[in-house]
């Protein structure tokens, strides 16, 4: 059986800072306040011409970062890529957070005493290593949208779609499609990819 | 031969970076930098926070290294002493008489503090270092609240430490000696040992403790706050996260300096030198063993009359 390679790709040339992507991943995950899987940054403010927004989340990396420096083993990487982790396994080392390229990796304070609790980062609402659709998994990854052949929460939502999220064969159709109707710039690989993918 | 140059790229990657010129990236809190000529391009923002300087090497070093040198070392440094208690053996004094006063009850109980949260704090590092042998979850994730209750209570014991042995822990010509005769242990014979109160191996567990001690504790509070704000960072054009990767490589490899003469340590109090564990609990060493080990010393107490 042949996978797909599930990838992210936010278009910077669309995406006009609504925080609709952030908003409705919150809002589908029931997020803890001061959490946000998913952020949207502005960078090049008030530069006219250079100003520019794209939404950040977890890459879901190949080889990713993450997995390789984590102490205790917690990640495991689906078949189609999906770069997952187990919040049972996981101490809240914050070792992820120092390995990853994209600032995934959150700590919601909810440990002993309000301390530092275990990791949290996007699933692309694949839930974890919980039965699927389980109260529990639900409660300790937010939805498991995937399992029910739903497109993520944050690119189902999105307006301009500008982020849009699939196989990666897909995604790259789409964005060389896009570069080409806009005739200009070189092609390069769409963002982040190079650092995520590898190339 | 690629490895080591990145490596060496990452220690001078600063340096380097102040050649190369400020490049305003986006910050923790994903707001960008403000100034500067560069503009950031969408390219760019898969480097966030220079990932490929400080987050490369901390990847690095952490998939490769930490565990393996930490691995080896503490191995290493058990294998050492049990060879030398089987060839060498420990050195054994007379315990007769009443001994030389050497600890009052307050030195006492500031070391015992000290000892109680190297206790603490040693293992549990062992712990997270190794935590997938050790299956990860409440037990590792116990051990990591352990390691920061023991900081505390290093913070509390560091103070009144420094103080009360600084100046019999400053170097004196006695510690040459002492090294080009490795303190007189890689022999069975009583030798006298050239040192004054402390020999140049307790001053060398003394200030790795102490000095060390700060550093572990800073870099390992900047792992423990995460989220803080250091206004002097932007003074360096050093990004937060950077700040607690190099913390973290900072603390793995300054703690292997520090468990190893923790191990050291506790070796020689409790093997090497039979009876020396009761100074510390009764403030009172053996006369025989300040004559040999401590010989300076013990010529000092003598013409001060105090023996
Ligand atoms: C269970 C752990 C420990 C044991 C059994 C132990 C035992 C001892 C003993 C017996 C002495 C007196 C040595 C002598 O003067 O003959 C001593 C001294 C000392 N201890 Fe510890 N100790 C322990 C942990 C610590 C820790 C964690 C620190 C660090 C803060 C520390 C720092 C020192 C220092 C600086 C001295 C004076 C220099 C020396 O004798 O090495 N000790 N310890
Ligand atoms: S983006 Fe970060 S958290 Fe996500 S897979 Fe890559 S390294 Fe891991
Ligand atoms: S915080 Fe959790 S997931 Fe991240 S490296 Fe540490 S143990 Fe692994």
């Amino acid at each position: 059986m042949s996978y797909a390679r599930m990838k992210f790709y936010c278009d910077e040339e669309r995406c006009i800072e609504c925080n609709g992507c952030s908003v409705a991943c919150a809002e589908a995950h029931e997020l803890p306040v001061g959490i946000s899987r998913r952020k949207v940054v502005t960078l090049n403010d008030g530069i006219e011409g250079k100003e520019f927004s794209v939404s950040v989340a977890c890459m879901h990396c190949t080889d990713a970062p993450c997995e390789q420096v984590c102490p205790v083993d917690c990640f495991y990487i689906r078949e189609d890529g999906i770069v997952l982790h187990d919040k049972e396994i996981c101490i809240g080392c914050g070792y992820c957070l120092y390995a990853c390229p994209f600032g995934a990796p959150q700590f919601p304070k909810d440990g002993a005493f309000g301390t530092r609790g275990v990791m949290d980062k996007c699933t692309m609402c694949a839930g974890g290593p919980e039965e699927t659709n389980s109260a529990k998994e639900r409660e300790l990854y937010g939805q498991d949208r995937i399992a029910e052949g739903k497109v993520p929460a944050c690119a189902a939502m999105c307006s301009t779609k500008a982020l849009i999220v699939g196989d990666e064969q897909e995604v790259s159709k789409i964005y060389r499609k896009r570069v080409m109707s806009r005739g200009k710039g070189v092609q390069s690989a769409p963002y982040g990819w190079s650092t995520a993918y590898g190339n | 031969m690629k490895k080591i140059l990145m490596l060496c790229l990452g220690f001078f990657g600063l340096y380097a970076r102040e050649i190369a010129g400020k490049v305003p990236l986006v910050s923790k809190d994903m707001a960008p930098h403000s100034g500067g000529d560069l503009l950031v391009s969408s390219q760019m923002i898969d480097n966030i926070l220079h990932y490929q300087t400080w987050g490369e090497l901390f990847v690095y070093l952490q998939v490769h290294w930490f565990r393996l040198l930490f691995f080896g070392i503490t191995v290493g440094v058990l294998v050492v002493f049990l060879l030398h208690y089987l060839i060498i053996g420990p050195k054994k004094f007379a315990h007769s008489g009443k001994g030389i006063f050497v600890y009052s009850i307050f030195k006492r109980v500031v070391h015992w503090a000290a000892a109680l949260a190297f206790v603490l704090v040693i293992p549990t590092g062992f712990m997270m270092i190794f935590g997938k042998e050790l299956g990860g979850g409440d037990l590792v994730l116990t051990a990591r609240y352990v390691h920061s209750i023991g900081t505390v209570l290093f913070i509390v014991s560091f103070i009144p430490m420094f103080l009360m042995w600084l100046i019999p822990m400053l170097p004196s010509f006695d510690d040459i000696k002492w090294f080009l005769m490795l303190g007189g242990y890689l022999t069975k014979k009583k030798v006298v040992v050239p040192a004054g109160q402390f020999n140049a191996g307790q001053k060398m567990w003394f200030w790795v403790a102490m000095l060390g001690g700060i550093v572990m504790i800073g870099s390992g509070a900047m792992m423990y706050f995460q989220d803080f704000h250091l206004s002097i960072l932007d003074r360096f054009g050093l990004d937060q996260i950077d700040l607690i990767r190099v913390a973290a490589i900072t603390h793995n490899f300054l703690g292997m300096a520090v468990a190893a003469l923790f191990i050291t340590h506790l070796y020689m109090s409790l093997f090497a030198i039979k009876g020396s564990l009761d100074s510390m609990i009764d403030g009172y060493k053996s006369e025989d063993e300040v004559r040999y080990m401590h010989s300076s010393f013990y010529k000092k107490l003598k013409k001060e009359d105090k023996i």
